[in-house]
């Protein structure tokens, strides 16, 4: 009982996160390829200093950090232009993405 | 006159020195941890969530870019980046703190991999 209970549990913790998300990682992937690589990399972890790396980063940080951008919240001239052409699917897709590539970001403590 | 020929030497000299931090400071790790006090609450707790004004994952800072944790920092000091808890926090760094933080934080050491 106490199993079931569990598993009922864990499934209702991952039908919530999924259905939030919904995030298709290969069309994320392929927006990557088209969008963000450039600067970026296709892995999220750019060696160049003024790009932050993005590999292995919070999901829902990311795509707040889109929609930010999309919306004129945050500003930059650069990430302004390329956010406001994203949909929200996108900026799901690649936020989901970035999330999953190998991280070289650490909770450091 | 004879101070420009020296000041320039010495600056040749010390820009590849500090070309990963930002402008001339030099950022010190060691410093840079004991000033952790304010970040660690948020950044150094895995799965730490954002109570306000929105719910998402704390970012991972930890081996991020010394150059762009400067450069976030000093968007949130001046309102650029509009997140109340950093924006109250950064209001409190010194260009030298920033570098030390971004210094301890983007260099290597202890950490978790995290999820």
């Amino acid at each position: 009982m106490k199993t079931s209970l569990f598993g009922l549990l864990a499934a209702l913790a991952v039908g919530a996160t999924t259905a939030a998300g919904a995030a298709d990682l290969k069309a994320g992937e392929a927006k990557v390829k088209e969008v963000c690589q450039a600067c970026h990399g296709l892995d999220g972890n750019t060696p160049t200093p003024d790009y932050p790396k993005l590999g292995g980063q919070r999901p829902d940080y990311l795509a707040k950090a889109l929609r930010d951008y999309k919306s004129g919240a945050r500003k930059n001239a650069v990430m302004g232009a390329f956010a406001a052409a994203l949909t929200p699917q996108d900026i799901d897709n690649l936020a989901a993405y970035y999330a999953a590539q190998p991280a070289v970001l650490i909770v450091k403590h | 006159m004879k101070l420009t020929p020296l000041c320039t030497a010495l600056a040749l000299l010390v820009v590849p020195a500090t070309a990963w931090c930002q402008g001339s400071l030099i950022g010190n790790p060691v410093a840079g941890e004991q000033k952790d006090q304010m970040c660690g609450g948020c950044h150094g707790i895995d799965g730490w969530r954002t109570a306000y004004p929105e719910v998402y994952g704390v970012p991972k800072i930890g081996g991020q870019h010394p150059a762009y944790i400067v450069k976030a920092l000093q968007e949130y000091k001046s309102g650029e980046r509009t997140h109340p808890s950093m924006r109250a926090i950064a209001a409190s760094l010194s260009d030298q703190d920033m570098a030390d933080l971004a210094a301890y934080y983007g260099g290597s050491g202890a950490g978790v991999a995290s999820k």
